[in-house]
């Protein structure tokens, strides 16, 4: 330490004390920034430790407790210099953990810039207070601006960005095409291009309000359910389960459930404020409402077998960056550097999920939760305390304090309220519900007719049986009626049961806590007996099927093996039987039978479950009252957060640049009055997000070219598009390529819903991709060579151009099949010889355009060149065209 | 040596994210930062993790204590909980960490080359090019468990979420070497939580996984039905023709040039990758010397000759997987015996040709070898003939690439517990890969994405030439 301090001063009068060159151009470019990074988190407006700002020279000058930081001109009397390169630990700025030291070249930066008297621009302002910040202030609905451009604006969206056009100049670009207009409209808002017939007869529409039309009937279409609940997918991180091999270690089995219920929810235009009330908290508001509790899929996700923090890290970052558009996460292990929230902040979020796990419940018709079920959260860790980890680690939690669910001060527009819930018993004794013992009773029966159906197989085989096998045949038969018995056994046992717990619920539901009434000990007694009938005839069976398969086994090792098996059944047998004869005490119980399964965890050790956590008659209520705040109308986060999404996934960027960001780090977006706007619009309209994507898509912006044509003055003002004078171009995303293709071809299976298409079966699948098995672990791989989301974070997609994507493109099967498909479908009735012709069809079926006469003639002559090849096939040179045009970079491009 | 399409992808992403509207940041221009030493990596990871002490760095005295409890040994302080305070946990591992019966060395080593440097005999053709290497035998980690094999390549332990890999930010930082192939090349499987290289930067700066199967080398890499090469060449050349007419009405948009120049790779690259796998140009005496004959390791032999063939043609960054998925072959719970030595004849015989057959090519002064693995083995025995996984020392060697030759840097205690001197964690290894190359890691980084001092690493200036 003391070596580099020595170093730092030395490098300081080399560079700095004795040149007087520095300006305030300089102290702009390089100290403030330096300086911003470095102290302004714990010496700006942010914060004002020992009462010291640095983010303008006269505060610095006014100083902080120990007086003015600086002294112009004299860098070795200030402060500043002093204390950042204090070699003490424990006296340097800034402090350890909170950042590294200056290096050489930054102190020498600093002195240089004291020595040269501290200059700074005449107008330097102070930053400005973080509850000033835009996103943090209470969303107020602005007037919509009149006057400019009236002619172009078609709703007040236009206004506003026809408002910044006549500021800065800019002309908006003419509206698109009609053809390209409804490629735009089909793809966005269905994510799949309009059919031929469909084309051709909006082209000959002459109505006025045509578009209106196609606007309607899409938003009214399930396919725009489908289309959108892949984009929510993206911002929620859906993700079906993956681990190792067999062993679930993320997400969970059947969390497709909750990608159905997205679906169904945007096509039932679900308030987004439901939505996120069901998928933070279904379990508490809905705990009887099975369809409803599929929202929670949300939470189950972020299970994880191993680590119960990394859990929990990963639901506070996302529904602060998902709902909220704050980067809470950064607040782990220290105070947010750019936003007022404090480390506590970060665990008085996490504590609101500390209770909560997640469960699997049995659906009507399923007993077997291997083969169905609904993944769901529900609390049963209520009584595990939040800690905050020193410094984010877990190993160090401060036990002092015990952090209360809560929210950053700045966001308390009202006070939390945590309620705790009484469940209804259906919800925490899921065997109550009715379907769950039907279920059971049915899986019971099913298994009767199977054993039945062997017995009469094995009576034939003793009837066909030669004299010498007749034995063994016979054993065969004792076997199976063996099996017989004890299916029906264990039906009748099922049965009684059943009647066993209804009585008791009967009870308990009257509120009587006293000893069971002669008639329930009667029928709890009749369970019980049945349950170790069940298990004597059941060792029965087992000791005959052994000593039969016994005499069959032919390798030493193998006839071990049988014997050990007999032996165990033999006891097992002996064990049942004693247990049958036995007098049943007051104390014995039936064995419950289970509505729902607690998805175990191995926090503990990696090779054993953790102990089972059960399910209690109430909830915390804390995912209640957190969602209650983040649905509330004065949550100045929520509805500009979400417009934002869908503004940006339809006009192919966002308002808000960075869209889980909307904090002071963000930069400041172009058109705030817009984004409170359509977030108004959002509330008032009962969160409805078709009324969002109506008013977007009906707007002249949304309308516009995306060529820069004609465009050279906009384009020289504004070359990023900043304010809206063009549409963006989309490359349409991974799913869009796929379905698009699928359904150019008329192969496209229109199933909705269920179970996830395996990875194994997805090549010959015709399932819209959503449906596909997609997880961390397992993708497809030709949705990933066009940037599928990544189920770890994806708030926006990517929109690589890579050369892979033209070898999937060029060579995949799917693209291949397809244009052989595609050109049969457009060129059933267009003459053979006729390539003009053809050519015409395939570009407005494919890109959805009419070609221009360069296109043609390129087209054209590529046909010819085709045919003329040796050994061409007659129909392959239609193939090959509209091969050519699946690769075109206007099919996978959203114009 | 331009950016390719790679460029476009993040640069655009980050301006349209609004992240990098500042000044202060730019795109990289593919340019090195500082003049290079090395062009090319060949990154060898030998998945499961390998037992230092019975590769690269013996120790007699294991044997010589073999059987007794490291507390009764003069060894008792290497179990000291203040050293062991580095791990970090995702979750308490079953196999548990405490390893205390020392356990003897299962193989014999010598000293070799001139440098003396003393290699088991596991690894006698490795052995044999042991003066062309620089082994650091002081390497630790933090995760005890494999997923380590991340953190490894990208610096970072698993708790912490996922970050690009080295090879990625090769991709992300340096321009192409070449016209017609990819510039980031995977051979070899990869777990889960390894398989992906580009995260934040974007699956752009993915690896490109390359298969040594002739008939499907690359994905998509040939037509998946019946298609005369004449027919496709005449349909790209209407691709590209088409595009640029769009052109018409479309003028200056970045993303229909990167489609078209995206194109025209592709038919390269679909063209080049058959000729990268087709080794009948290579002499029976190249062949024979990797070992491609040999059924014990022909198929790192393939990967490997591979390799050097993808330098040649001037690749950037290749990144071969030994023993990848599942924990890892090298992962010797049990049977440690017989375990590495299975492993070790499936690579030594090929990593010991890539170096002769570099150098002899006069390859090896601008190609980087690593050969690395996620974590070394307990001194203790596990069973009765196994080791654990051992995160506080253990040894990777570099080779080539403008680095000193037969030096050894850094070392274990006696017992191989602790790294003692000159201690190294694994961002080190890419600082000092990053440096040869030429780039800098903090001019990498991207706004918004705080790195820590920990993830740059520092370079190991005492093994470069």
């Amino acid at each position: 330490m003391r070596f580099r301090f020595l170093i730092t001063l030395a490098g300081a009068a080399l560079f700095g004390w004795t040149t007087p060159s520095f300006g305030e151009a300089d102290y702009v470019k390089q100290v403030k920034p330096l300086l911003r990074e470095r102290c302004y988190a714990c010496h700006g407006a942010l914060k004002q430790k020992a009462k010291l700002r640095l983010d303008t020279v006269e505060l610095m000058l006014k100083g902080g407790e120990d007086g003015a930081v600086i002294v112009r001109g004299k860098p070795e009397k200030s402060l500043l210099i002093a204390r950042v390169t204090n070699p003490d630990a424990d006296e340097r700025m800034p402090p350890q953990h909170e950042g590294e030291p200056f290096t050489a070249a930054q102190v020498a930066l600093l002195s240089e810039w004291i020595a040269a008297g501290a200059p700074a621009p005449a107008d330097e302002k102070a930053e400005t207070d973080p509850k000033e910040h835009w996103a943090f202030r209470p969303r107020v609905r602005p007037p919509v601006p009149s006057a400019a451009n009236a002619k172009w604006v078609r709703n007040p969206i236009d206004a506003f960005l026809a408002k910044q056009h006549e500021e800065h100049g800019l002309l908006p670009q003419r509206e698109a095409s009609r053809a390209v207009l409804l490629r735009r409209l089909y793809l966005d808002l269905i994510g799949l291009p309009p059919m031929f017939a469909e084309i051709a007869a909006f082209e000959n529409d002459t109505s006025p309000d045509w578009y209106e039309r196609v606007v309607n009937r899409l938003l009214a279409d399930p396919r725009h359910g489908e289309r959108w609940a892949r984009h929510w997918m993206d911002v929620w991180r859906y993700s079906d389960w993956w681990g190792l091999g067999q062993q679930l270690r993320n997400s969970q089995k059947h969390i497709w459930h909750w990608r159905d219920w997205i679906v169904e929810s945007l096509n039932a235009d679900t308030p987004y404020d439901e939505m996120i009330r069901l998928m933070l908290a279904a379990d508490e508001l809905h705990p009887n409402d099975l369809q409803k509790l599929r929202a929670t899929g949300f939470l189950a996700r972020n299970w994880f077998l191993f680590n119960r923090n990394h859990w929990l890290d990963e639901t506070v970052e996302h529904v602060s960056k998902g709902f909220l558009g704050i980067t809470l996460n950064c607040a782990k292990c220290h105070d947010h550097k750019f936003d007022p929230f404090a480390q506590a902040d970060y665990y008085r979020m996490r504590a609101f999920f500390e209770p909560y796990h997640v469960r699997m419940d049995m659906v009507p018709g399923e007993a077997d939760l291997v083969r169905d079920g609904i993944p769901r959260v529900f609390d049963g860790l209520s009584d595990t305390p939040t800690y905050r980890f020193v410094r984010g680690e877990e190993s160090m939690p401060d036990k002092s304090v015990e952090i209360a669910p809560g929210v950053p001060d700045l966001l308390a527009f009202k006070k939390i309220e945590v309620q705790p819930v009484t469940l209804p018993p259906e919800a925490w004794q899921p065997e109550r519900r009715p379907w769950v013992l039907d279920a059971h009773l049915a899986a019971a029966r099913k298994k009767v007719g199977p054993a039945e159906t062997a017995l009469v197989q094995s009576k034939a085989k003793v009837a066909a049986a030669k004299s010498g096998d007749s034995a063994a045949a016979q054993g065969g038969v004792n076997v199976a009626e063996l099996a017989v018995t004890a299916a029906k056994a264990e039906l009748a046992s099922l049965e009684l049961r059943i009647a066993a717990m209804r009585a008791t619920w009967v009870r308990t539901d009257a509120g009587v806590n006293a000893a069971p009434s002669d008639d329930e000990r009667e029928k709890i007694n009749r369970a019980i007996r049945a349950e170790r009938d069940v298990a004597v005839v059941k060792a029965r069976h087992a000791v005959a099927d052994a000593e039969l398969r016994l005499p069959q086994a032919t390798a030493a090792k193998k006839s071990a093996t049988v014997e050990k098996e007999l032996k165990t059944a033999r006891a097992s047998l002996e064990k049942a039987t004693k247990a049958l004869a036995a007098p049943i005490a007051a104390t014995d119980k039936v064995t419950p039978l289970s509505g729902a399964q607690w998805t175990p965890t191995r926090f503990s050790t990696s090779t054993k479950d953790d102990s089972k956590v059960e399910f209690g008659a109430t909830s915390t209520g804390r995912r209640s009252a957190l969602a209650d705040w983040i649905t509330d109308a004065r949550n100045p986060l929520t509805a500009r957060v979400a417009v934002n999404h869908l503004w940006s996934r339809h006009m192919g960027a966002p308002l808000v640049p960075n869209v889980f960001e909307f904090g002071r780090k963000n930069a400041p977006p172009t058109h705030p009055e817009l984004i409170d706007w359509l977030a108004s619009e959002l509330i008032e309209h009962g969160w409805s997000m078709k009324h969002v994507h109506r008013l977007i898509v009906t707007s002249a912006a949304y309308r516009m070219s995306s060529s820069a044509s004609g465009g050279e003055a906009n384009e020289a003002k504004d070359p990023d598009n900043l304010r809206w004078w063009r549409r963006t171009p989309i490359r349409i995303e991974a799913e869009a390529v796929r379905d698009s293709i699928l359904a150019l071809a008329g192969e496209l299976d229109a199933t909705m819903g269920g179970p996830s298409v395996p990875t194994a079966a997805q090549s010959e699948s015709k399932r819209r991709s959503l449906y596909f098995f997609h997880s961390n672990n397992e993708r497809n791989l030709f949705l990933t060579t066009f940037d599928e989301a990544s189920v770890k974070e994806c708030y926006r997609r990517d929109q690589s151009i890579v050369p892979q994507q033209a070898l999937a493109l060029l060579n995949s099967r799917l693209v291949q099949d397809s244009a052989v498909r595609i050109a049969a479908r457009l060129g059933a009735d267009v003459p053979a010889n006729d390539h003009a012709a053809f050519v015409r069809r395939a570009f407005r079926g494919v890109l959805g355009v009419v070609p221009n006469e360069g296109e043609l003639a390129a087209c054209v002559q590529t046909m010819e060149a085709w045919r003329k090849l040796p050994n061409a096939m007659p129909d392959a040179t239609r193939t090959h065209l509209i091969w050519a045009l699946l690769n075109h970079n206007d099919f996978v491009t959203l114009r | 040596m331009g950016m390719g399409f790679t460029g476009l992808a993040l640069g655009a992403m980050l301006q349209r994210d609004g992240i990098a509207s500042g000044a202060s940041w730019s795109p990289p221009t593919g340019l090195p930062h500082f003049p290079p030493k090395a062009k090319n990596v060949i990154w060898l990871f030998m998945n499961g993790g390998v037992s230092h002490m019975e590769s690269f760095d013996p120790k007699p005295m294991l044997t010589k204590y073999g059987g007794k409890v490291i507390a009764e040994t003069p060894f008792r302080d290497t179990q000291d909980p203040k050293k062991l305070a580095i791990e970090r946990l995702v979750v308490p591992d079953a196999n548990g960490n405490k390893r205390n019966l020392l356990y003897p060395l299962q193989i014999g080593f010598q000293k070799h080359g001139q440098s003396g440097i003393e290699v088991s005999d596991w690894f006698p053709n490795i052995a044999r090019n042991v003066d062309k290497l620089a082994v650091v035998r002081s390497m630790w980690t933090t995760d005890s468990n494999h997923g380590a094999q991340a953190q490894f390549h990208s610096g970072r332990h698993m708790n912490d979420g996922e970050f690009p890999t080295l090879g990625a930010w090769v991709h992300y930082g340096l321009g192409s070497l070449n016209d017609n192939l990819p510039q980031f090349i995977s051979m070899g499987t990869r777990e889960y939580w390894n398989k992906r290289d580009g995260h934040y930067l974007g699956p752009a700066h993915d690896a490109v996984p390359l298969r040594i199967d002739p008939a499907n080398p690359l994905d998509f890499g040939k037509s998946e039905r019946p298609f005369a090469a004449d027919a496709q060449t005449l349909g790209l050349d209407l691709v590209q023709q088409l595009n640029a007419l769009r052109g018409v009405e479309y003028p200056n948009d970045p993303a229909m040039a990167a489609r078209v120049a995206s194109y025209e790779l592709a038919f390269r690259m679909q063209r080049s990758v058959p000729d990268v796998l087709d080794f009948s140009k290579e002499t029976a005496e190249t062949k024979a010397l990797y070992g491609v004959d040999q059924p014990h390791c022909r198929d790192f032999a393939m990967q490997l000759l591979a390799a050097r063939r993808l330098v040649e043609r001037g690749v950037r960054f290749i990144q071969i997987q030994h023993g990848g998925g599942g924990a890892g072959a090298w992962d010797a719970h049990g049977g440690l015996k017989t375990n590495h030595t299975k492993n070790s004849l499936a690579v030594d015989q090929p990593i010991g040709a890539l170096l002769e057959d570099l150098e002899r090519r006069g390859m090896l002064e601008d190609t980087l070898v690593i050969f690395a693995t996620e974590f070394g083995r307990t001194p203790g025995s596990q069973g009765s003939d196994g080791r654990d996984h051992h995160i506080f020392g253990f040894t990777v060697w570099m080779a080539g690439g403008g680095l000193k030759r037969g030096i050894v840097h850094g070392a274990t205690d006696e017992i191989g517990f602790h790294a003692t001197e000159n201690r190294h964690y694994v961002t080190d290894i890419h600082a000092t890969i990053l440096q040869q190359l030429g780039l800098d890691s903090r001019q990498l980084e991207i706004p918004g994405r705080k790195r820590l001092e920990i993830d740059h690493g520092k370079p190991i200036r005492e093994i470069i030439a």
